[in-house]
C-alpha cells in the first residue's frame, strides 16, 4: 500500500469568529486523486488553502513533498510571458536546464508555440494549461487544483479533462482537485470528498476501472453514482 | 478596427492644426485683441529671434534639467514610500497619516517655506518640484502595491522562497500599472511646479521667460515660452509612453485602448 503524503488530524479553521471547518481527520496516499466537492461556501478552497499553508489553522496537518497549486483564476503573472511563468519556480538548476525543462512542460501543455506570449494573449483553455504546466514544472509530489476548470466553456473543460487524464497518467503525482463539476470529480478522483457542515461528510470511493476515458460517463452506473453524490450533497443531514 | 499609422498620426496632429488655424483666424477677424493674444505667425517668429539670440536653449537645458531632476527625485521618493505603505502594515500606520497631512499641503504654497530654507537657488526648485511629483507616485504606488492580488503572492509563496525574488518579480511588476499611471500625473504637476518655482529668483528657465515677456509686455515671446513648456511636457509623457511600450509591452495589453 501507497505511503500517506497528505493528512489532517482534528483540522479547525476559523475567519475571525467564523468557523469554515471543524476537526477535520483525512488520509491520502501517494498517487491518489482526491476529488473534493459541496456546496458553495463550505470550505473547500479553504481546505486546500490550509493543506498549502497558505492560512492559520488548529488541529495538525501533514503534507509531505513540493506542492503545486493552481488556482481557480489561473493567477498567472500577467507581465511574464508564458516561458517565463513556466519557469519562475525552477530555481534550483542553471540556465540552459531552465529552459530545458521549460520546453519539456510547454511540449507537454501543447503550447510550444506560445512560448513567447503573455497571459492575456491566450484563450482560457490555453491560460489553464499555463497554469497547470506552471505548477507542475517544479516536480511537485502533491498538485492542488482549485476549479481550474471553472471558467471555461462545458467544450473546452471536456478537452481539458481529456487532457488532465493523460497527464496523470503519466505522472508520479498525487492530486487534490475542488469542483463544483460532479462529472469532473468522478472521472477524474479516486476517491470523492463530499464537504458538508464544515466537516467531510462521506468520503466515497470511486471504482470505475483506470484507464478511464469521458465516455464512463454515459454508463448506467456512472449516472447511478452521480445521482448518489448529487443527493449526498444536497439532502444528506450532518 | 485598428488604425493605421498614417490615420493615427492624423488624429492627432489635425486637432493641433486646427486650434493653431482658430487662433489665427480669430486674430485676423479682430475678435480678440491682438495687442492681448498675438498671431500663431507672430509667436513663431519670436521663438525663431529667441531661439537665433541663443538664450532658447540655455532656457531650455536650465527648465529641463530641473523639471528632470526634480520629478526623477520626487518619484523615486513617492514609490519607496507607497511600497512601504503599501506592503508593511505597521508602515502604514506610521508613515500614512503624516504623509496624507503633507499631500493637503498645496505644493505652490510651500514654495516661500523652500526658499526660507534652502534660499533661491536650483536646490529649492528641484527641492519643490520633486515634494509636487512624489504624493501622485506615493498615492498610486500604494494603491497598486496593496491590492495585489494574494493569489499572486501566495503563487510566488509556492514557486519561490525568496523573499527578495518576491519583491523584484512580483511585487514591483505587478504595482507597476499604477505606479506608471502616477509618474504621468507626477509628470504634469512637475512642469506645473517647474514654472512656479521659475517666477522667483530665477534668471534663466521657460517659467522666468514667461513671467518675464509677461512683465516687458512681450506677449508674443510669452506664448512662445508656453508653448514650448507644454510641448516639452507633453514629449516627455510620449518618450515616457514609448519607453514603457518597449520595457513593459505587456502594460498595453492590459489597456482596454
Amino acid at each position: 500500500m501507497n505511503e500517506v503524503v497528505v493528512s489532517a488530524k482534528n483540522l479547525s479553521v476559523a475567519y475571525g469568529n467564523n468557523s469554515v471547518l471543524e476537526n477535520i481527520n483525512f488520509e491520502i496516499r501517494n498517487r491518489e486523486f482526491i476529488g473534493i466537492v459541496g456546496k458553495s461556501g463550505t470550505g473547500k478552497t479553504t481546505l486546500l488553502n490550509t493543506l498549502a499553508n497558505f492560512i492559520n489553522y488548529k488541529g495538525d496537518v501533514n503534507v509531505q513533498g513540493n506542492i503545486g497549486f493552481c488556482f481557480q483564476n489561473h493567477s498567472l503573472f500577467y507581465w511574464m510571458t508564458v516561458a517565463e511563468n513556466i519557469g519562475f519556480g525552477i530555481t534550483h538548476v542553471n540556465g540552459k536546464e531552465k529552459k530545458g525543462i521549460v520546453a519539456e512542460v510547454l511540449k507537454k501543455i501543447d503550447l510550444e508555440k506560445y512560448a513567447n506570449y503573455y497571459p492575456k494573449e491566450l484563450s482560457g483553455g490555453q491560460t489553464q494549461r499555463v497554469a497547470l504546466g506552471r505548477a507542475m514544472a517544479y516536480n511537485p509530489q502533491i498538485l492542488m487544483l482549485d476549479e481550474p476548470f471553472s471558467s471555461l466553456d462545458i467544450y473546452t473543460r471536456d478537452q481539458m479533462i481529456d487532457w488532465v487524464l493523460k497527464l496523470i497518467s503519466e505522472l508520479n503525482i498525487t492530486v487534490l482537485m475542488v469542483t463544483h463539476y460532479l462529472d469532473e470529480a468522478l472521472i477524474l478522483a479516486d476517491r470523492v470528498f463530499v464537504l458538508k457542515g464544515k466537516n467531510i461528510s462521506n468520503v466515497i470511493p470511486v471504482t470505475f476501472p483506470k484507464p478511464r476515458t469521458q465516455a464512463i460517463r454515459f454508463t448506467e452506473e456512472f449516472q447511478k453514482c452521480k445521482q448518489e453524490l448529487s443527493s449526498l450533497i444536497n439532502h444528506n443531514n450532518s | 478596427m485598428p488604425l493605421s499609422k498614417l490615420n493615427k498620426l492624423l488624429y492627432s496632429i489635425l486637432p493641433v492644426l486646427g486650434v493653431i488655424l482658430l487662433w489665427q483666424l480669430v486674430v485676423v477677424f479682430d475678435i480678440v485683441n491682438s495687442a492681448l493674444i498675438p498671431p500663431p505667425t507672430k509667436v513663431f517668429k519670436a521663438i525663431i529671434e529667441w531661439a537665433n539670440s541663443g538664450d532658447l536653449f540655455i532656457d531650455f537645458y536650465t527648465s529641463i534639467w530641473r523639471g528632470i531632476s526634480g520629478l526623477l527625485i520626487g518619484s523615486a521618493i513617492g514609490v519607496l514610500l507607497g511600497l512601504l505603505t503599501g506592503r508593511n502594515q505597521k508602515l502604514n500606520l506610521i508613515l500614512t497619516p503624516v504623509l496624507n497631512v503633507f499631500k493637503a499641503f498645496p505644493p505652490v504654497a510651500m514654495l516661500p517655506i523652500f526658499i526660507t530654507f534652502f534660499g533661491i537657488g536650483d536646490f529649492s526648485k528641484v527641492f519643490s518640484i520633486s515634494f509636487a511629483a512624489a504624493f501622485p507616485l506615493w498615492v498610486n504606488t500604494h494603491l497598486g502595491s496593496s491590492s495585489i492580488p494574494i493569489e499572486f503572492i501566495r503563487s510566488a509563496k509556492l514557486l519561490s522562497q525568496s523573499r527578495t525574488t518576491t519583491f523584484f518579480k512580483i511585487i514591483i511588476p505587478a504595482s507597476m500599472s499604477s505606479i506608471i499611471a502616477g509618474f504621468r500625473i507626477s509628470i504634469a504637476i512637475s512642469f506645473i511646479m517647474l514654472y512656479v518655482s521659475e517666477l522667483a529668483g530665477a534668471s534663466h528657465g521657460l517659467g522666468y521667460q514667461i513671467s518675464s515677456s509677461h512683465l516687458s509686455y512681450r506677449m508674443d515671446k510669452m506664448f512662445g515660452a508656453l508653448i514650448i513648456l507644454g510641448l516639452t511636457a507633453s514629449m516627455i509623457d510620449l518618450l515616457f509612453n514609448r519607453i514603457i511600450k518597449y520595457f513593459f509591452p505587456w502594460v498595453q495589453l492590459n489597456r482596454v485602448m
